[in-house]
């Protein structure tokens, strides 16, 4: 690669390194962007370097494009919840405009074109997650309703007294509290999975809980604290060989790498759309076939029933069954619009970039004094997700969080990340938790230490 | 109120405990005065002898207390919650750079009191809060609300630093009157969503609200005697109220007749 000194105006403390992404990018299609008069090959001129996957991507969300109070808004919050892209908007401005109709038992135009478009949606993500049938993906609310929805629906029906549910003390709340609820209810045993010296989930101890007893294992894929992953295709051996099933929460990991249900083999899986660029008020359960038949309704309504009598019903087939009421038509359809977007950048070149932005963070963040990181070192073998939750000595992280927004425009999250218990294992009340997404750039973290850095010494000041 | 009563507030032992008194306040020959300091953006609230030894030397301007020109006996005055806010609120007002609404937030976190350990129970955690805080409350022999507060979060520290400058030594009704809205001006990092969950001096409020109108009670405090009990009584009464929880010291209050000053103590303002 030419070593052309880079010469783009805003981007002057790009580090020679930084664009090694690039380099071996290769342009398969071109993305949708907002404004049609702009294309890629403006961002790629003659005598430069292309630009990072971040540069190029922030085209596409014009919400980063503004400024909080006084300062250029710098987004760091994608694990909360992410922005979405042009094309994500249009998709579902487009439903509301041109075809909204109520879908599955319209015979009318617009009801049979929402129809088909609400399928191929569930088409796209079953695609997305290479699931083998779409029938096997259930649109739900949210990741929370769909472990929910697997928490009374097959937990209530399969769980008896004694049996076991394996749990790490890092879950989001969302795969704590339903197994806690239905736990009561059927007399099973939650077990918890504690942390090993690393701060991740002791993946030795978690082979050792499997036994006869145990009939679940509920599980995150990446943390959305910890930023480690678990070996999950492991557990589901370790699971299945005693019988056991396997729930896999991948809210932080569908977003940014290439998830394969079939090569996992997990038994359910669940996302949110609202992470993946998709809209909120949508997100999906993945459950194989089998399991799905064998499961009685959760919520019971219109559209999941075959016919209904005064005394009784019978049901429809899954997804249908577990699909009650009118659907969050047009948030699926554009679901399925930020599956093609993500699927046109590329999941592994998505998560090949955010490696090395996470790796940035970790650096960056690590070499402020005072700062504690949560989670595993990076290395080789230990590849951390793009973000970090951190303490800094001295200070109360919703007061950084709210100086950061404050004076420089920097969100981040404090609190507890809906990981409660997880703190309280490593013994603080609360964390700042700064997360990175595809359309974040090395400049995006710079802003961030610079800002943070003053944020540590206003508060020094007043001590 | 009467004079002769204002006198006896003003020379109880409780009042040589520092809370920044207005005097002469509301007294119509002081009021050019008092419209003066409403505008002048140096005035800093003075906290009294409560300040934390371990804080720096602030250099406080001013203080209201010595703002005002003692007044003659008789004529003294106690101002109101509604008053405090809105000097407060005015101060804070003032501010017009956001950082400078932060600083003075942590300087006069600096100067909250501190809260006894045996105070930080769960019992005193307000909820809602995204940063810890613990919020102590007591009636104490005169009907009037005490509190103290801490918290983990300096920011927060600030925030409860000036509701409690507002509001302890307030009577319950004044508590229960302060409305959220009137302090939006102390926003700081929370635009303006004066019902936000995170927002913690909101939280703080409602909390002291809710646990005045439990302390309080329904109870008709009207019919209470007003017998006045003899000095010593009173430090035996503080005694009890101050070494117990607050719920048993609700009990001990409501078993001695406790409404002392009289001059129609008048629940219904």
């Amino acid at each position: 690669m030419e070593g052309v000194a880079m010469k783009l105006p805003s981007f002057k403390s790009l580090a020679p390194t930084a664009i090694s992404v690039a380099s071996t990018f290769s342009i398969r299609r071109s993305f949708s962007f907002a404004r049609p008069s702009s294309s890629l090959s403006a961002t790629i001129t003659a005598d430069s370097e292309p630009v990072s996957l971040g540069h190029r991507a922030r085209k596409d969300f014009r919400i980063l494009h503004q400024e909080v109070n006084g300062s250029k808004l710098v987004y760091l919050d994608s694990a909360a919840t992410s922005q979405k892209p042009a094309a994500v908007l249009e998709a579902l401005q487009n439903y509301y405009e041109f075809y909204n109709s109520n879908v599955h038992r319209g015979i009318h135009y617009l009801s049979a074109k929402a129809t088909d478009e609400f399928e191929l949606a569930r088409k796209k993500v079953a695609r997305f997650i290479n699931a083998s049938d779409c029938r096997e993906i259930v649109f739900t609310r949210n990741a929370t309703e769909a472990i929910n929805l697997v928490a009374y629906s097959w937990g209530l029906s399969n769980l008896k007294p004694g049996d076991e549910v394996i749990l790490t003390v890092a879950e989001h709340h969302s795969c704590i509290v339903p197994w806690q609820i239905v736990s009561q209810k059927t007399g099973a045993v939650l077990k918890f999975v504690t942390l090993n010296e690393d701060e991740v989930p002791d993946i030795d101890m978690l082979r050792e809980m499997i036994s006869e007893k145990t009939k679940l294992v509920a599980v995150h894929h990446v943390s959305n604290v910890l930023a480690s992953s678990l070996p999950v295709e492991e557990i589901v051996v370790w699971a299945h060989d005693v019988g056991a099933k396997v729930l896999v929460d991948a809210c932080q990991s569908v977003p940014h790498m290439v998830v394969d249900v079939q090569k996992l083999n997990a038994d359910f899986l669940v996302a949110s759309s609202h992470k993946m660029c998709g809209p909120t008020g949508i997100g999906f359960l993945y459950g194989k076939s089998d399991l799905l038949l064998a499961m009685p309704p959760f919520l019971g309504g219109g559209e999941m029933i075959s016919d209904v009598f005064l005394d009784h019903s019978t049901y429809a087939e899954p997804p249908s069954r577990f699909e009650a009421g009118t659907p969050a038509i047009g948030e699926a359809i554009a679901l399925g619009a930020a599956c093609d977007y993500l699927s046109d950048i590329g999941m592994p070149k998505i998560h090949e970039y955010e490696v090395e932005l996470a790796n940035y963070l970790y650096e960056k963040l690590s070499s402020v004094p005072d700062v504690r990181i949560y989670g595993p070192r990076p290395s080789e073998s230990v590849r951390r997700a793009a973000l970090c939750s951190f303490n800094v000595e001295g200070l109360h992280p919703t007061d950084l969080a709210t100086f950061l927004d404050q004076q420089h425009g920097v969100a981040i999250r404090s609190g507890h990340h809906c990981a409660q218990p997880l703190h309280r294992y490593l013994g603080v009340n609360a964390s700042a938790r700064a997360s990175l997404y595809f359309y974040n750039t090395k400049e995006d973290v710079d802003s961030f230490i610079v800002a943070l850095a003053d944020t540590v010494s206003f508060f020094n000041s007043f001590k | 109120m009467n004079s002769s009563s204002l006198n006896v507030l003003a020379s109880h032992p409780l009042s040589s405990i520092s809370r920044p008194t207005l005097k002469a306040f509301h007294s119509p020959k002081f009021s050019s005065k008092r419209i003066r300091c409403m505008h002048d953006s140096n005035i800093n609230l003075n906290f009294g002898s409560k300040q934390n030894p371990k804080a720096p030397n602030h250099d406080f301007p001013v203080s209201f207390a010595t703002a005002f020109v003692e007044a003659p006996l008789g004529t003294t005055t106690t101002p109101t919650s509604a008053d405090k806010l809105h000097l407060l609120a005015s101060e804070f007002r003032s501010l017009t750079e956001p950082i400078d609404r932060v600083k003075r937030l942590l300087s006069y976190a600096a100067a909250l009191a501190p809260l006894d350990d045996s105070a930080r129970v769960p019992a005193n955690r307000v909820t809602g809060c995204t940063t810890q805080v613990w919020l102590e409350i007591k009636i104490d022999e005169f009907g009037r609300m005490r509190f103290k507060a801490d918290s983990d979060s300096e920011i927060s520290k600030g925030f409860c630093s000036c509701l409690i400058w507002i509001l302890d030594g307030a009577k319950p009704e004044e508590v229960m009157g302060v409305r959220g809205e009137d302090l939006s001006e102390m926003n700081v990092g929370v635009h303006g969503k004066v019902r936000s969950r995170v927002n913690t001096w909101h939280n703080v409020l409602m909390s002291m609200q809710k646990r005045t109108r439990a302390l309080v009670g329904d109870a008709d405090v009207a019919h209470r005697e007003l017998d006045r009990p003899a000095p010593h009584q009173h430090n035996i009464l503080f005694d009890h109220v101050n070494g117990r929880s607050y719920m048993e010291s609700s009990k001990v209050h409501r078993g001695y007749s406790i409404s002392l000053l009289p001059l129609g103590y008048d629940f219904t303002i």
